[in-house]
Formats: structure tokens, sequence, C-alpha cells
């Protein structure tokens, strides 16, 4: 018997791609909708870096093809933004005025760039890495430039500088030690970070902050230090971690904190709507904390819970273990990230 | 877009056309008390139905945008009495509700910013306007010269009473002069529009505790009556060991004391809470509890004191905070963390003092009938933050017994208490609320007070409608993003803790941000009888917002309610713009071919019952 079941997932990544194949493999029959703002097939972010390194191509980011989903009856609407909620109506208000009903929501919205308060008035010096979009000519912009500044600590951050210092390129890097945000790096972290990056060739500031960046008119910008250090740099890049992105679900009746409040089963505070990946907020016992942007192998997992409790079922996700991610010798607690590409490497 | 004052080709053509318009069309205007009408003003202009004054907000944004800042103040002052500080410092409701925020509209107009730009901008001759009844020969006490209080003696004074402020501390103003930082208000400013009251002939008395220095029963028996408006100042204690030890301060305290030091000076925090006799505590590393006002002003005077780490603790979500988006940004920007969902368990202490503070982290339920939302603590969840002072910013509560004894029958909804003659005003009937909340409590008890004495309603609301044969706005004006607000830097703001952290708009930007209004006072409607259905309109529509109707439902109150619509042609019976959903872009005024779209100013005004 077909059934009028219609479930939408919010997010083409990880976490709404482990959802929306486990309500395929589970559910036969219902219609499945992925919706995303982005333009490209499932991709991995993780080999972002390696991609703007000219190490590999476009096709080697793919993670599923547009046949895998065709084959599923999984209906793929890239290209198109959520712009509201209406849990009432059971429905979701798209940027260019279309409306789509669902029976169950899974929100997979994964998390955007963290704009540090100070840094709001240079916003537009900036340049973040955090999906493909963020690419488009940076590629050919990294290859024809020689001097970058690096502002922050997260993990692309360095995985940014040793890119950047493997190409050949003068860096700059200011360690933010608060990148890590909620967590932050502490002095003895600091003090080995610098001195294990010595041989990147690479200038590492630490203990100062920032404070103007001016753009030149001839392209390129002067930076400069709260101590006082002036640099030229071509690009300037932030990496200060990245925070979940969920404003177009407040104000709809959802309980959101930093990113969207879930059990450990990934329900939200709404019947009929489960949030999963980057951008559910989730207790973890085993560490006391709550964690947002939990990295790719956990946004697999938190998708295919949230997939399977959609149908009924009642699993729990396991909370994510400490993880150690280990970067020139300087090993960083993460809790949850994993240095996939490193894995690959070795 | 306009720069530096400039205006664009297509905007001049724009203003020649609305002279030209202005100087042609014969204006008509009505006045309504139509519950039709108001209805309709409340759901046209969301900022002002939000507002608790009803402040004239398109009203007002459009004198700035003709750079008329003196009439834009006045318009103000008419509803909201102290416009430069709320300009300031207002909750902004009206933000929250403005069209222009709505989903798929952009940001939000800023209404507080432009309010400010007004009272900053007008001339230094400026005039302010009452309009003052005649002596009735009665007097009022009004105790506490809170927002609530003032505005109670303003409108008294106004209304022919003699007014008589008595006031516990020093200097008047109550939460302004004593919980809001200078760095946030300036006194000078506070005080000159204090004084606008004063001027009235409102006699102030400071340093007179109603219930120590005077009694209630003594004001009953030498005044006609009586406004109790003391605010809210019993702390809401946190409720857990360690409570006691030194360096935990109250926010309202902490604050006080912050406030009472000038310019120039250190304020000193722990003489007023407990006397010290090991010399002054360090506050380096500051816990704040609590997510409200108080809070967030004891985290930011704080890091002003030298704090080098300062973080607010708070039960439930960021999202649940009751401050609006510009002062979390500046907390954020100042350095000062948050962590959620957490609430203390006790507060640890070596020798007397604060060492640390241990939380347990809570998740959200929701219980009850109506649910309501409650944190509840997480078994086993205990952590220990290292800390050596604590800030408890949890809230005040009123303090009835402090007033009186026999002081009874408090009600938010009525101005009128249990005894006869004494009526209530702001958050001392309410619990805490805002500014703007208690400026409008304080007015619609100053209306009650003046219907006791006089027996007399003297004023009524009514809807003023007038004709008005342009659009005011080119649909350009719907694109311009929001004029941030100019702020001094880090530094300046450390150098003294009463450097004031915002500086206003200059001319130029307080005209761009005033062109982003919508001007929702300008209602838009269709003569179905002359319009040919044509439906050009609906074509340039850049919204949903004009309609094919079938019926228009009229609700218990006499109000219109939605619109009932319908595709199909046989069953229209009329095309009708929808105010609720237009943006007042004007397109569809422009583009009709039979000129059957019009356009009414309607404005809620306060006349006189005789008049
Ligand atoms: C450069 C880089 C390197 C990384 N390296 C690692 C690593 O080595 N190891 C690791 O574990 N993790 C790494 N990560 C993190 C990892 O990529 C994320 O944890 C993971 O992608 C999260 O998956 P997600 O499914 O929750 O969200 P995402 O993969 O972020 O996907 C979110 C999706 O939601 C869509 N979306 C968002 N809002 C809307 C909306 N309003 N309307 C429509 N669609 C919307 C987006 O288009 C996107 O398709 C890295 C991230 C970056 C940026
Ligand atoms: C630190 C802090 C920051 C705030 N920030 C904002 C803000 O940014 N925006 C906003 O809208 N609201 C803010 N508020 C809330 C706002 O200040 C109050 O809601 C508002 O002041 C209430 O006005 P009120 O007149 O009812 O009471 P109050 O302002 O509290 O005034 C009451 C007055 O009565 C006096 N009084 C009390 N008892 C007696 C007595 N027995 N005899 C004589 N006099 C007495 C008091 O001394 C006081 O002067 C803040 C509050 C605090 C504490
Ligand atoms: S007084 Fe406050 S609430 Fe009213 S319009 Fe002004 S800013 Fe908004
Ligand atoms: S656009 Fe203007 S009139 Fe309309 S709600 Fe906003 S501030 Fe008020
Ligand atoms: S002015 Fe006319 S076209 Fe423009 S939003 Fe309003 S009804 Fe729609």
């Amino acid at each position: 018997m077909p059934n009028s079941d219609h479930y939408v997932i919010i997010g083409n990544g990880p976490a709404g791609n482990a959802a929306a194949f486990t309500l395929r493999e589970n559910d036969p029959d219902a219609a499945i909708t992925i919706i995303s703002h982005e333009n490209i097939c499932f991709y991995s972010k993780p080999r972002l870096v390696k991609y703007l390194a000219g190490k590999v191509d476009e096709d080697a980011l793919a993670v599923k093809t547009m046949d895998e989903y065709r084959r599923r009856h999984i209906r793929l609407r890239l290209g198109q933004t959520v712009e509201r909620i209406d849990p009432d109506s059971q429905s979701l208000h798209l940027a260019h005025m279309e409306t789509v009903h669902y029976t169950d929501l899974v929100i997979a919205s994964g998390a955007r760039e963290r704009l540090l308060p100070s840094m709001k008035p240079y916003a537009d010096c900036l340049t973040f890495v955090t999906e493909f979009n963020d690419t488009t000519g940076l590629r050919k912009k990294i290859a024809d430039s020689t001097r970058f500044f690096i502002f922050g600590g997260d993990l692309v951050a360095f995985k940014f500088l040793k890119m950047l210092t493997d190409m050949g390129k003068q860096v700059t890097l200011l360690l933010y030690p608060k990148a890590f945000w909620p967590h932050r790096l502490t002095k003895d972290m600091q003090d080995a970070i610098v001195k294990n990056l010595a041989p990147t060739n690479a200038d590492i500031l630490a203990d100062d902050d920032l404070d103007t960046i001016v753009p030149e008119d001839r392209g390129g910008y002067w930076v400069t230090t709260k101590h006082g250090v002036r640099t030229q740099a071509d690009l300037v890049f932030s990496f200060n971690g990245l925070i979940p992105d969920v404003d177009f679900a407040r104000g709809c009746g959802l309980e959101i904190d930093h990113g969207i409040l879930v059990d450990e089963t990934m329900r939200t505070s709404l019947d009929n709507i489960f949030a999963c990946g980057s951008c559910a907020q989730i207790y973890n016992p085993d560490i006391n904390t709550y964690t947002t942007s939990i990295g790719w192998p956990n946004a697999q997992a938190q998708g295919k819970v949230a997939g399977l409790n959609l149908l009924g079922e009642h699993h729990k996700v396991r909370p994510a273990g400490r993880k150690y991610f280990d970067l020139e010798g300087v090993k960083i607690k993460t809790v949850w990230w994993e240095d996939l590409e490193k894995d690959e490497e070795a | 877009m306009k720069k530096n004052g400039l205006y664009s080709k297509e905007e001049k053509i724009f203003q020649d056309k609305n002279k030209l318009y202005r100087a042609h069309s014969v204006k008509q205007i009505a006045y309504s008390t139509d519950p039709r009408d108001f209805g309709q003003v409340a759901k046209s202009i969301p900022c002002q139905e939000a507002c608790p004054a009803k402040t004239n907000i398109p009203g007002y944004i459009r004198c700035i945008n003709e750079k008329r800042y003196g009439r834009a103040y006045e318009l103000n002052r008419g509803a909201n009495i102290m416009p430069g500080v709320l300009g300031r410092i207002c909750s902004r409701p009206c933000e929250t509700a403005c069209r222009h925020g709505a989903p798929d509209n952009g940001v939000s107009v800023g209404i507080c910013h432009l309010k400010r730009a007004c009272a900053d901008l007008k001339s230094p001759m400026h005039r302010i306007i009452e309009g003052l009844y005649a002596p009735t020969g009665k007097s009022v006490a009004v105790v506490g010269s809170g927002p609530a209080g003032l505005a109670a003696a303003h409108d008294l004074a106004i209304l022919g009473h003699r007014a008589v402020v008595f006031e516990t501390m020093e200097k008047p103003g109550g939460m302004l002069m004593y919980g809001i930082p200078e760095f946030r208000l300036p006194r000078d400013l506070l005080m000159t529009e204090i004084n606008n009251i004063l001027r009235l002939g409102v006699e102030l008395k400071t340093s007179q505790a109603v219930g120590t220095h005077i009694t209630l029963e003594t004001l009953t028996e030498e005044f006609d009556a009586v406004v109790v408006a003391a605010g809210c100042t019993k702390p809401r204690l946190l409720g857990v060991e360690g409570e006691d030890l030194e360096n935990v301060y109250n926010g309202l305290d902490f604050m006080k004391a912050v406030n009472a030091s000038n310019r120039g000076q250190t304020p000193i925090i722990n003489e007023t809470n407990r006397q010290s006799n090991r010399g002054l505590s360090p506050i380096k590393n500051v816990a704040v509890i609590g997510g409200g006002f108080t809070a967030v002003d004891c985290a930011r005077s704080a890091i002003r004191l030298g704090a080098e780490e300062v973080a607010l603790y708070i039960r439930k979500t960021m999202d649940d905070m009751r401050i609006d988006e510009t002062e979390k940004h500046e907390a954020r920007f100042e350095g000062i963390g948050v962590e959620s969902l957490v609430q203390p368990a006790r507060i640890l202490g070596e020798n007397g003092r604060v060492s640390g503070i241990a939380f347990v982290r809570t998740r959200i339920e929701k219980t009850g009938t109506p649910p309501f939302k409650k944190s509840v603590p997480i078994a086993g969840s205990e952590f220990v933050v290292p800390c050596d002072s604590v800030i408890a910013a949890l809230g005040q509560a009123p303090d009835v017994h402090d007033v009186s004894d026999v002081l009874t029958g408090l009600d938010k909804d009525t101005p009128a208490t249990g005894m006869k003659g004494v009526f209530a005003a702001g958050d001392f009937v309410t619990g805490s609320t805002d500014v703007i909340s208690a400026i409008a409590g304080g007015r619609r008890t100053a209306l009650a007070v003046d219907l006791y004495l006089t027996a007399m309603e003297r004023k009524k609301t009514v809807v003023r409608l007038e004709s008005h044969a342009t659009t005011d706005r080119p649909r350009s004006y719907d694109f311009i993003d929001r004029v941030p607000m100019n702020t001094i830097a880090m530094d300046q703001r450390l150098a003294d803790h009463t450097n004031e952290v915002e500086t206003g708009f200059d001319p130029d930007q307080a005209l761009e941000e005033s062109q982003r209004c919508y001007l929702c006072n300008l209602k838009y409607e269709i003569d179905p009888l002359r319009c040919i259905y044509c439906s050009a309109c609906i074509d340039v529509a850049p919204k949903d917002c004009i309609k094919m109707v079938e019926t228009i439902p009229v609700n218990a109150d006499g109000t219109y309610g939605r619109y009932a619509e319908t595709g199909q042609w046989d069953k229209v019976v009329s095309i009708t713009i929808d105010n609720e959903a237009c943006i007042r872009c004007g397109q569809c005024y422009a583009v009709c071919p039979m000129d059957c779209i019009s356009v009414t100013k309607t404005e809620l005004i306060q006349m006189d019952m005789d008049e």
C-alpha cells in the first residue's frame, strides 16, 4: 500500500545522508527529500583542504553520486534554502517562496564559521572555509598568492598552515587561544604548538590579538596586531571553530541553545522533528558537557539514529568519546573530531 | 545608494514628484472611534502595538527622514517622556515586532537608535511642548522616583495636580540612576530629561524613605492620593551553601557601588556588601550568575574594574536570555563568556573568601498545563569553576513591607490597591520588567488617579485618518542594510568605566536608517467600485499582499478578522490589500491603471473629551 509519509531532511552532509539512507532502508515506500542550499552532491568537507591545495580535483570530493539517489528514490533539492519552519502546519518555507510539507523532519543543517565579535567590522576582509561554496575561485587565488595570514587555532587552522607551508607559501599564524571555543588552549599547549611548528618556517604569533585589517587598493591587506606587529597578506583566513547553522530554525518553538537541543535519541523539543550532526546540541555524560559540531563520524552515527527513531524505534546514540588530534607532534584533545584525511594517508 | 546626504537620481525624481503631489492634493482628515479602525491600526503598525507606551514610531521616523529632529523628539516625548534615555537603553519590544524583521523581509528597523538620533540631533534651542491643564487644587504623593514614579508625576502635573515625589536615595531616577551603568546611560543626559519633568512643578524630596522617615498612612492623610512606585529592591538569593562568603555580591548592590563612583574614580565594591577587614579583595576571575539586564551590566562593569576572566552562568538557553541582541554582542565583544544550561550547586571558599563555584548542568523540560519551561539538574553532572568573586544577579522582587505593613491588594492588572486613595505603578506592582513598561504603567496609573480625584475622564484615544497622496518612499529603500551603531574601541571602554560605549548616529546615518522604515502607518486600500480586476497590482507585488477575497469576517470586538481568500473568480467579492503583509513598496500604487489604490495616514492620537 503506498503511504503518504514525506520525510524531509534539511542538509546534505554526513548526518542528513545517513538519516535519508537509513530511512530508505527501513521504509521502502515513503517519499524522502533532502534539501540543501549548496549546489553540489554529497561531498567530503575534510578533503576541501587537499582540494584547495590543488592535490585533488572536484571529482575526488564526491562521497555519493546523483545516481545513488535516483536508485533509492531519494529526491535531492540542491541550491534551495530553508528560511523558516512552521511546525503547526508541518511545512518548510523556502527562500524562493515555495512551501514544502513534511510528515517528519530531520534537521541536519551543519555548522558555519564562527565570526568573533571583535572581528565583525573586518568580516569583509576575512576568508572562511566551511563549505564547498566558499572555495569558488579560492583554489586559484591560493595558487597565485604568496603571503597568508591565518587567524585562529582550530584544527582546520593547523591543517591550512601545514598545507600552505608545504606549498612553499609565506604564512603568519596568530594563535587565538579561544579558537576551540568553548574550550581553550592552555599556555603549555600554546608553547608546545609554537615550538613544534618552528620547522614549518611560518611566523607564529602567540599572546597577541588582531587589531585592524586594512584592505589595500591593489588587493591584499595590512594586518596589525595589538602588540604592533604589521604584516602584509594577500589573503587573511579566519579559523575559529564552527557554530551550528540554525538561525532559520529560531522562533518556531524549537528549544535552541547554541545548537538545536536534542536528547540521546536525537529528538528535539517538538514532535516529528529530529536534529542530528553539527547543528544539534547534545549532552555527553562521559565528558559532562554539551557538545555541538561533533565531527564527521559522529554526524553519521547521529543521522542513522535519527532515521531509525523517526520510524518508531528507540535507539540511543553512543556518546562520542575523547579523541586526540595529532598535529606535527602536538596532541590536541578534540573530544569529537577525527583526523580523517590523515587516517587515509597512513 | 546615496552617501554623504546626496540623493541618487531616482530619489531626486521621486522627491520632486512627491512635492508636486503634496501641492495639488486636498487633505481630507477624519477622526474615528470605530473598533475596526483601532483593530486596523494595531495590526498594521506592529511596532507601535508592541510598544507599551504606544509610541508613534513611523511618525517620528518620517520626521527624522525630513530632518525635523525636534518634532520627532516631541512625538516621542508625548508617548514615552524620556526619549534620550530610552533611545539608549530601551528593551526594544518594538524592534522584535517590526515588519522589516519579519521572515523574508530582512532585519528590523533600528527604531531605538533612531529615537536616540532625534534626541542627539535636535537643535540646542529645542523647546519642549506640554499642554498644561488648569490647576485642580489636589495633591498626590508619589513614592519612588524611578521611571514609573517620574512618569506618573509628569502626567499628574500636566493634569493640574500638585505632585510630590518621595525618594529613599540621594538622587532621583531609580534603576536609571543606580542600576543601569553610566557607560550605557550618561548621567547628564538622564538628569536633563528628569529635570524636564521636575520643571513642570513636580517637587522632589530625596533621602526620604517611606516606611522609615515617613509612613504611608501619613501620606494618605496629607495628600489626596498616593502612588507607590517603589520598584523591585529585594534581591533573590541563590539559596546555596557558601552564599555568605566574602566576595559574593548581589547584583544590584554591585551595580549601586559601581554607579556611586564618578568619572575618574575607581568604584569600591566590597565595602557596600560586607565590611572587610582584610583590605580590598581581588576581582580578577568573576562568575556572574544570571542572564538578565543586571547580570550583563555586572559582568561588563567587572571587566571595566580590571577583571581578567568574566563569565555569565545561566540556567536555561542562550535564546532564553532576556536582553537584546546588541547587548549580547557587546558583552561578547568585551570578552564575556556565557555558559548556558548550568545552575550553581554551592560556592567554595578558602579562609572565608570565594575560591570557586560548583555547578550542575541542566536540561530543559516542559511540564504543567499549560506547559511551561523548567530547567532540571542532570544527576552526576557537577563540575567546579575556579573564581575569586561571585555576583548573584538573579533579579529583584518588590519589598512591600519596606513601604508599609498595611498595604494590600496589589494587582498587576489594575492601578488601584486595597487601600483607598493609594495606587501602585511600575515594577513594584508588576514585578521586574523594563523601563518602557514602567513608564507606560506610571502613565496609566496617573490617569486612574486623575479619574479618582476629578471623577472625570479627560482624554480619549481616537484614530486620525488623513488622505495621503504619496507613498513617501521609493522601492529602493527596501534594500538598504541596517546601519550599525557607532561604538568606542576596547581601550577607551577600559580607560574609564563611565565612558559611553555607543556614540550615536551622525545625520547621514540617521537619514539612511530612517529610509528603511516601511512607514506602516500608511494604509493602502483598493476601491472595489473602481477596480477593473486587471490584476496589474498583483503582478508587481513583491509579497503575497494583494488578495482576492470571498468574505472578510468581523471579530467579536468589532475588528476585522483574517480574510477568507479564494482562487475562484466567480466567488471573488473584492480584491483587497492585506496591510499586515504589505511592505508599503508603492509598486501597486504606481501601476494601477484606474488610480483606485489610495493611501491613508493612520495615527492614534489623544484628544480631550470635550474637544
Ligand atoms: C575544512 C573542514 C575540514 C574538516 N575536517 C574534519 C576532519 O578532519 N575530521 C572530522 O571529523 N570533521 C572534519 N570537519 C567537520 C565535518 O565536516 C563536519 O563535522 C560534518 O560535515 C558535519 O556534518 P553535518 O551533516 O552535520 O553537516 P554539514 O556537513 O555541514 O552539512 C550541512 C548541510 O546543511 C545544508 N543547509 C544548512 N542550512 C540550510 C538551510 N537553511 N537550507 C537548506 N540547506 C541548509 C548545507 O547546504 C549542507 O548540505 C571539517 C570541516 C571543514 C569545514
Ligand atoms: C542593573 C539593571 C539594568 C537594567 N537595564 C535595563 C535596560 O537596559 N533597559 C530596560 O528597559 N530596563 C532595564 N532594567 C530594568 C529597569 O531599570 C526597571 O524595570 C525600571 O527601572 C523599573 O522602574 P520603576 O520606576 O518601577 O522602579 P525603579 O526604577 O526600581 O524605581 C523605584 C524607586 O523607588 C525608590 N524607593 C523604593 N522604596 C522606597 C521607599 N520606601 N520610599 C521611597 N522611595 C523608595 C527606589 O529608591 C527607586 O528610586 C535594568 C535594571 C537593573 C537593576
Ligand atoms: S519606547 Fe522603546 S519600545 Fe517604544 S518604540 Fe521606543 S524603543 Fe520601542
Ligand atoms: S517598518 Fe517602520 S513602521 Fe513598520 S513596523 Fe518597522 S518601524 Fe514600524
Ligand atoms: S504597496 Fe502594494 S505592492 Fe507594495 S507591498 Fe503593499 S500592497 Fe504589495
